[in-house]
Parts: C-alpha cells; structure tokens; sequence
C-alpha cells in the first residue's frame, strides 16, 4: 500500500469533510441560532480568520494556534478562539458608538488538535460579545439566550443544563483568609484538582481549610437556596467575596425572571481557565456529552489588552457538539421527482411553487435505483408522474403508495 | 436516570479500587468473578473495566462518569476530569533508576548536562522531569519490562514506577532520583460531575480511604 498517496489526499489531522445531511443540519443549526441571536437584538459581525499572533496572549492558546508567516515576516495565527478578535474590534472600531456592545458570530476557530484524542482542529462556533457593561443582568442575559438557543436548537430544557459560578468569590475569599495559600490553591482548582486544593489547606489553620475545601465543592440546583446560604456563611465579613455572592444572587434573580433558573446548576468551584473569567463563568452539558456543549463569562480584564477598559461577558456554543446531543431529525419533506420528460418538469416547477422541495431525476433509472437514488439523498418519498397527477411512494414503505392530483402534494408531503 | 458507569483499572490497583467501592456499599463482588466480561450491570449501577491507563479517555469522554486511577496516570495523561479524592491505596513511588554498576557515570553524565537515553512508559513524565532539572534526555517510549532497556544498551537509564523496589533489584538497578509518590485517586467526568453531583458526592465521600481497614 502506498501510505504517501494516501495521506496526501486525505483531509488534515483534526478536520473532516461534513457530508449531507449533516452539513444540511449544521447550516440549519446555523440559522436557528442566528435567528435567536437576532431576536435578543445581537448584532453579527465577521473577522478575519488570520490575525497578528500578537492578538492572543494566553501561552496555551498561542500553542494550540497554527502559525504562518506573511510577506513581511510577520507571525499570524488562524483565531484559536473568537472572544479576543471580537475584543480587538470593538476597541479598534467602535470607539464612537455608544455601549454595551452586543455582537453576534458564527464563525469557526482553529487548533491544532492531537492525534487520537478525538479534538478537532477546526471548531465551528457561534456566541455573543456583551462589551461594555458590568451589570449582573447581563451575565443573566447572556445565560437566558444561551438556554433559548438551546432549545430553539431543539434540546429539551431538561436536557442541558448550565453548570454557573463566580470566580471572583472564592478568589475573594481565599486572598483575603489565605493569602499565601491563594495562587497555588488557584492553580489546583482550575486544573479540577480537589485532591490537591485539599493538600494545600492542609497547611492553613482548622476554620479556614474547612472553608478552603468546602466552598469549592459547593454544587447543585439553584433553586436550592441553602447553597448559597453556606457559602454566605463562611464569606461574613469578606467584602470581596461577599459582593461576588450578592453579584451572583443578582444575576439568579434575573435569571428566574427569565424563566431559565431550572436548568441552572450553581458550581462555586467553577472557574473555568485561570486568570482569564473575572465574575460569573459558565459551562453548559447536555446528557450524553462528556465534554462541555457552551462556556462563556464575564472577562473584564480582556479589553485592556487593547487599550480599552470596558467590562464585557459573552459565551461559544459548539456547534458540532450540539448537533451531536440534538434528538434525531424527524421525517423532511423534500420529495424526489422521476422522470416524466417535458412534463416532468412542468410538474416540478409546478410542486415547487406549492412549496415542496423537489430533487428531480430527469432520467428515470427504474423504481429500484431511483428508491436507492432517494436514500442517499435524503429524500423520504418519490413522485413518479402519471396521467393526472402523480404517484408518491414513501422510499420506506413503497407499498403505501397513493395517486394524487399535483395539488394535494402539498398538503400530503408538508402535512 | 441511567445507572452511574463506573471504570475500575485492572491490574495493581485493581484489588484497592474494590475495596474502596465496597466500602460504599457498591456491589462489586461481581467483578471478582474471573470471566471475561467487560461491562457488569448490578443493581443500579454498571462497572466496567479497562486498561488503568485507558480510565481517564473513559471518564474524560463521559463514557464513564467515575472512575480509579493511579495519580502516575494522571500525571502523564493530564486529562481534562475532575480528580475528587486521593484513596491513599496502591501508593507507589516514579523514580529514575540504572544498573548499579554504571549508576554513578549515568548520575555524572546528567549533572554535566549530557544527553542520557531514558526508557519509560511515561514520556511525557520523563520529559518534563528533564526539563524541570535543566538536563536533556533522549525519551524512548516502551510499554512493558522497562527494566529490560539498560541490560541490553537500549537506554542508559528508565524512567518507571515502582512499589516496593523489587523488580528493581532483581534486576540489579539503582535509584538515581525518587521523583514523585503516586496514590490511587477518584476522578470524575465533568459533566457527570455537575449532572449528577448529589450521587457522585455520596459515593465519593462514602468511599473510606485504604478501604477502611487502615484509616
């Protein structure tokens, strides 16, 4: 076998060719979602997929990008991500319009993936930017859009769930009970690491280690009131900490007055990638999916990177990973035609203008290659023309096949 | 609701994993049974086992939402799982070892920054211990009897982990550098995590560290 020939033409590590019908899924996914963006009153911009390498700060993103070089020897990267090109134009472009904010993308990142751990190289996603405010109400209302996406997409509310914390209330806390401890118990939490997080408050006196340990492991409904009363507990008397948590009580009553509160799971040991969310920070999970469908939060230190100190949040849903949980797709409408010459396609225009999709196969290859024809190309019923009408025949029960005048197809087919 | 997957390592910690889960009451008598079966269902809940270091991609995936796993896994793998408790069982040490006889010119010849060639099932733990020592190495990936590299002039030194320091001695190595102690821990898919949190937490905190018959 020739390994080199067939490498060659195979797509790069991590990318993929997407096929109907998913491609057809995705771009409708696409749709719904920038519908939903439209509806909350989000704006979509566009960026390039190459920006300075410069852009990126974080060390682990500018790994995971792909570089290459332009005609000046400049080094530039594919996004790895859309958050800070979203920053970077809204401090480069819309100085002179008035904030918050609010724009849309549906965009891909790209990076590098490794092989054999399932990553893909090049992610399709889509979010919103809210750039410009601090308030609570809008961390709420960026989690609300996310959950009416959601389900716009066609999940289920309980099928998701929103996995919410506050960085900034157990960073509050720890700096001020445990400041020598703070970084490297950080450093513990954001790697998921609770065994290490419980070494390290190992060293601190008794009330504080419990704290150290607990406050982390504080999970579940929110609509559990006792959570947060125990958080509040240990952050008596703790500004930082005590405003974060009134911060996060803010944004759960916006949150219920949208309705959403059920699906939200309080986390206070979430806080998502280090030195990066500055309050609320979010994950979204859906059953059957290990890996997180959405994240997003609040990053107020962002913009600063490009002279602008505007406090902003905002979220990325993954597009493939959505898909991936959506419940299957129930019976489409598009219909293949066959054959029936000149008049064929009068007919086809005809159904067409009835609002039917129409695949029509102006050769007809016999009913047993054009119902081979149909699968393939997604079509759930043919239409073979007869005299006065048509005879449609679903692909997978031919024996239920009916005659009908072409202007009841329609009423037949979109029901 | 489905049942909670729990992936239990075969091999070392295998016996330590049990103990720990029987402890919480979990019915794991059914894993003691030598047939070959890879997933047990029993009473609410399904266990399968695996390679202990294939738990983390089943528990990072959500294939698995707990499962037991030695620290040294975690370590070389880095997968992106919640690690929840230090079960204190199956304790072993990662250590840098070579033949006795030639244990002080491999010890002399990473001081001076020469490049020695390390055998180890751990790469990635290899690499970064050379890193983090400013020395270089030359990292040859094996995955079983390390110990056999340095008798036949594959490598200079291995790179493995050890529990009581047997094999090293019956194959007359010596240790060079005790780099990190290794504990069995409980990690947990993240999404698991947070869906199913009141379970998982009840398990994992009902699991006795050295399966109670110590602590």
């Amino acid at each position: 076998m020739n390994y080199g020939a067939t490498r060659k033409f195979s797509t790069t590590p991590g990318t993929r060719d997407i096929l109907p019908p998913e491609a057809t899924r995705l771009r409708e996914l696409q749709s719904v979602v920038r519908e939903r963006f439209g509806m909350f009153g989000f704006q979509e911009v566009i960026t390039p997929a190459l920006e300075y390498s410069e852009v990126i700060e974080e060390p682990n993103l500018r790994d995971a990008a792909f570089k290459l070089f332009d005609r000046e020897n400049q080094m530039l990267i594919l996004r790895p991500e859309m958050t800070t090109p979203i920053a970077r134009l809204v401090a480069q472009r819309l100085g002179n319009s008035p904030p918050p904010h609010k724009l849309s993308y549906v965009l891909s990142a790209y990076r590098r993936a490794s092989v054999g751990r399932g990553q893909s190289a090049e992610l399709y996603q889509a979010g919103v930017e809210v750039v410009g405010s601090a308030s609570p109400a809008e961390d709420a209302a960026t989690i609300a859009l996310l959950a009416d996406v959601l389900e716009a997409a066609g999940l289920e509310a309980g099928a998701f769930a929103v996995a919410l914390g506050q960085t900034a209330f157990y960073e509050g806390y720890l700096r001020h009970a445990a400041p020598d401890a703070a970084h490297e118990v950080l450093e513990a939490l954001a790697a998921k690491d609770l065994v290490r997080v419980d070494e390290v408050s190992s060293g601190l006196p008794a009330g504080v280690a419990a704290a150290v340990r607990e406050l982390p492991r504080l999970v579940g409904p929110a609509t559990d009131g006792s959570l947060l009363e125990r958080a509040a507990a240990y952050a008596s008397g703790i500004g930082e900490a005590e405003a974060a948590l009134e911060n996060l009580r803010e944004i759960l009553r916006h949150l219920e007055a949208h309705g959403t509160l059920e699906n939200v799971i309080l986390d206070l040991g979430l806080i998502g990638r280090r030195n990066y969310y500055t309050g609320a920070v979010f994950e979204v999970y859906a059953g059957g999916m290990g890996f997180t469908v959405a994240n997003g939060g609040r990053y107020d230190n962002l913009l600063r990177r490009f002279g602008e100190s505007l406090p902003a949040t905002g979220f990325a849903i993954s597009l493939e990973r959505l898909l991936h949980v959506l419940p299957e797709r129930e019976e489409g409408s598009l219909l293949l035609l066959v054959g029936g010459g000149v008049e064929g396609t009068r007919l086809a225009g005809k159904l067409r203008l009835s609002g039917v999709p129409v695949l029509h196969l102006a050769e007809d290859p016999g009913r047993e290659a054009a119902a081979a024809y149909a699968r393939a190309t997604g079509a759930f019923r043919m239409a073979f023309p007869v005299p006065d009408g048509v005879e449609l025949v679903p692909v997978d029960a031919p024996e239920t096949g009916e005659t009908l005048p072409p202007e009841a197809v329609a009423g037949k087919v979109l029901g | 609701m489905s049942p909670l997957r729990v992936a239990v390592p075969k091999g070392a910690i295998f016996e330590d994993a049990l103990e720990a889960l029987g402890g919480a009451g979990m019915p794991v008598e059914v894993l003691r049974g030598d047939d070959r079966r890879l997933i047990y269902r029993v009473e609410g809940v399904e266990f399968i086992t695996s390679r202990p270091s294939d738990v983390p991609v089943f528990v990072e995936y959500g294939s698995a939402d707990v499962g037991i796993v030695g620290k040294d896994v975690l370590e070389e793998q880095g997968p992106n799982v919640m690690e929840l408790r230090d079960l204190g069982t199956g304790a072993c040490r990662m250590v840098l070892a070579a033949p006795a006889e030639r244990a002080g010119e491999v010890r002399e010849a990473i001081e001076h920054a020469e490049v020695v060639r390390v055998a180890t099932k751990f790469p990635n733990t290899a690499r970064r211990y050379f890193e983090g020592l400013g020395r270089q190495a030359e990292v040859i990936e094996l995955h079983g009897s390390i110990e056999l590299a340095p008798l036949v002039g594959l490598s200079e030194c291995i790179l493995d982990l050890t529990a009581t320091g047997t094999t090293l001695r019956e194959n007359d190595l010596e240790v060079l550098d005790d780099i990190s102690g290794s504990t069995a821990r409980v990690i947990a898919n993240r999404g698991s995590y947070r869906l199913r949190n009141r379970e998982i937490s009840t398990l994992v905190g009902a699991m006795h560290p050295d399966g109670g018959t110590r602590g």
